[in-house]
């Protein structure tokens, strides 16, 4: 290859790479109001995750990335919760006050949003609880075209570090929840469900959900 | 003859059944309270060394503990590590039980049906419930103080010195068993003093009354001398009162508006949870109200007795939700009698079967489906579910480091010492502060001093969070086996 058509393929490659990124935007969240009420506990530097100060980063998505969980349905291991609808996890309010949550029962539970459609997933967003400092155990995030999770199972998260949802063993980090909720890269994973497992949380068994978003595109 | 009595008395046998079965169903699977836990311990040392010695500063009256030494003996545990949750918690459990029936008792002149019917509304109180599988003195301090109010009333009425001298060891005990005991003495006495109508059936009332005060502090310097084996716990039962008024004078952190323990007794809604004992409350004050339009002596004292119970435990700022149990037992009296006095027999069916499903339903909720939630307002700054994983945690890291330690480094970390006690005290410490060396098998580290501990930690730690209750968090460091 003589040195004019090396030079030529490198500027088509950077030509490409620069195309992407013109196709790459920042996520866009609407993050409700911080709220934990009175003076919080002195928790300083809890997260496993190094503590941030500033803006959280962009999570870099595919333009045209949009909401697709607004509204769909949602199913869940404890389908008849005592507090709360399954529908509050895609209503799209994420306030976090009374009545805008819903709580499932003691032990591992998970929720499932349809998406209606195959999706490239690039980002989900989970609001548990954020009134007050709480960790959820062994948070699962998945994402399949079957329904009933047994094949194609794609794990975008997974801190479960002693296996004991059954789900496979995680390495991811356990967090604090927060106002802002937790922001994962969907990895473009592909399927047409998303579910979400925890285990109780630092406070008591149950498990929670004020919102979920699952950000992407549907595959034609 | 036989079956009059089975029609009369099998309700009741019931009853205590119900109480019974309330108050021990599943004793263990609430996590232990950091108060509960602390006590635990300091009983453990009674049960296996018999040791035990008042401590007028932080803690309550003897009568808890000892009540426990039986009943261990019974189940087998003769050591910190074999004491159960169910041994501990079936004292307070089997006062409970007690105080329905002594409430039963002491409610016989309204007659049989009011009577039962205070009994039933104790025996489902959700605050009485909850607080009988709690290993705390408040229960046993309720249920001296009913049977010290009934021996008193038997032997006012009848002159017996049998009941002057029961009256003298359930005085005793309530002395023994909480510093505060005086003031509900005193409430009893003014409520029974102005709606007395009779003079004491006893010629002999100087007599009687020494042998009532002179048995009572007897029982109660046995308890506090540790029975004769530690004089300085006589002086310790004195010295206490220092404290107590100081932590009810405030600056306890438990300072709350004088109204709190009505709010208890009313509508809650909190995260989705109702926690409401409105019809209760209000049958029970329309029944003190009743009280002074009708000649019963008895509603008329209960509702004196309350309100003074009432007044004394809201004036000072120091209020801590257990103290509730103290109000049950008058309200259920005057709640009884207001439906007693309903004179159309079937309102007064539905109207009694309504309050009891009530209760029973707000019973359900606080004591057996959210017993440990932040959101219930009888559990108080609870330990968090989190607490039960403690040991098998511990468990595993030493099976993994026999040679290693277990470092709990945290300004707060009760009721960890419970769950850790079957370790050899050799491989569990405490800091407040992080150590020098902060190595170990398992290191939990309150979330405040996880960042300090961090940066003295040698080698790979794997780290996860624990909850100690809701909004205390711990890290917990483990270490990472080295790869093969």
């Amino acid at each position: 290859m003589n040195r004019s058509r090396f030079s030529l393929l490198l500027a088509l490659l950077a030509l490409t790479g620069a195309a992407q990124a013109a196709d790459s935007v920042p996520l866009q969240i609407e993050l409700p109001k911080p709220l934990f009420a009175g003076t919080p506990r002195p928790i300083s530097l809890p997260n496993l995750e190094k503590p941030r100060t500033g803006k959280r980063p962009d999570l870099m998505v595919p333009a045209g990335t949009i909401n697709l969980s607004k509204g769909k349905t949602v199913t869940s291991s404890d389908s008849l919760p005592v507090i709360g609808e399954l529908t509050f996890i895609t209503d799209g309010d994420k306030s976090g006050t009374d009545g805008t949550y819903v709580e499932l029962g003691p032990t591992p539970q998970w929720i499932q949003i349809d998406l209606g459609a195959t999706a490239k997933v690039a980002a989900v967003a989970i609001w548990h609880f954020h009134s007050q400092a709480r960790v959820y155990h062994d948070v699962v995030v998945q994402v399949s075209n079957d329904a009933a999770f047994k094949t194609g199972v794609t794990t975008i998260f997974n801190n479960d570090d002693d296996d004991s949802s059954k789900l496979g063993k995680g390495t991811d980090q356990a967090y604090i929840e927060g106002y802002e909720g937790k922001l994962l890269d969907g990895k473009g994973a592909m399927g047409r469900y998303v579910r979400l497992s925890s285990n109780g949380n630092t406070s008591d068994e149950l498990n929670h959900y004020c919102e979920v978003e699952v950000h992407g595109s549907l595959v034609k | 003859m036989f079956a009059s009595a089975l029609r009369r008395w099998l309700p009741l046998a019931l009853l205590t059944l119900l109480a019974f079965g309330l108050r021990t169903y599943e004793l263990e699977r609430r996590p232990l309270h950091a108060d509960e836990a602390n006590q635990a311990v300091k009983t453990g040392e009674l049960v296996e060394h018999g040791r035990y010695a008042f401590d007028p500063r932080d803690h309550h009256g003897p009568t808890l503990y000892y009540a426990v030494l039986p009943l261990a003996w019974l189940r087998g545990e003769t050591t910190l590590a074999a004491l159960s949750e169910t041994t501990l918690r079936l004292v307070p459990a089997l006062a409970g039980t007690c105080s329905v029936l002594f409430l039963f008792f002491l409610a016989r002149s309204l007659g049989f049906g009011p009577a039962f019917l205070a009994a039933a509304l104790m025996a489902v109180a959700p605050a009485s419930v909850y607080y009988s599988r709690y290993f705390i003195q408040e229960t046993l301090l309720v249920s001296f103080t009913l049977a010290a109010t009934l021996a008193t009333q038997r032997w006012w009425q009848s002159g017996r010195l049998g009941w002057a001298l029961a009256a003298g060891v359930a005085l005793g005990l309530m002395q023994a068993t909480k510093a505060s005991a005086p003031v509900f003495v005193v409430c009893a006495l003014a409520a029974a003093l102005v709606f007395a109508r009779r003079r004491p059936a006893t010629p002999h009332l100087s007599r009687n009354l020494a042998l009532i005060f002179g048995t009572a502090l007897g029982v109660a310097a046995l308890f506090y001398s540790s029975f004769g084996t530690h004089a300085a716990g006589l002086r310790d039962a004195v010295a206490t009162y220092t404290f107590t008024s100081a932590r009810a004078a405030g600056d306890s952190g438990h300072e709350k508006p004088w109204w709190y323990y009505a709010t208890l007794f009313g509508w809650e809604k909190n995260g989705g949870l109702i926690f409401q004992q409105v019809g209760f409350c209000a049958l029970a004050f329309t029944g003190a109200l009743l009280a002074f339009a009708t000649r019963q002596t008895l509603l008329r004292a209960t509702a004196v007795y309350t309100l003074l119970v009432f007044l004394a435990l809201s004036l000072p700022p120091y209020k801590t939700p257990w103290h509730v149990v103290h109000l049950v037992p008058g309200l259920a009296v005057l709640a009884a009698g207001t439906l007693a006095l309903i004179p159309w027999r079937t309102l007064a069916v539905i109207a009694t079967a309504s309050l009891l499903f009530l209760q029973f339903n707000q019973t359900q909720l606080v004591a057996f489906l959210r017993e440990a939630d932040a959101r219930n307002p009888y559990a108080y700054v609870h330990s968090s579910p989190d607490v039960l994983k403690i040991r098998a945690l511990a468990q595993a890291a030493l099976a993994a480091r026999p040679a290693g330690a277990i470092r709990i480094i945290s300004e707060e970390y009760w009721p960890i010492p419970w769950y850790l006690r079957s370790f050899p005290a050799g491989s569990v410490g405490y800091w407040s502060t992080p150590p020098a060396d902060c190595d170990g098998a398992l290191i939990i580290v309150s979330a405040a001093q996880a960042s300090a501990v961090r940066a003295r930690l040698h080698g790979d730690y794997h780290e996860s969070f624990l909850g100690l209750r809701p909004g205390f968090l711990c890290v917990v460091f483990t270490p990472v086996p080295p790869t093969p």
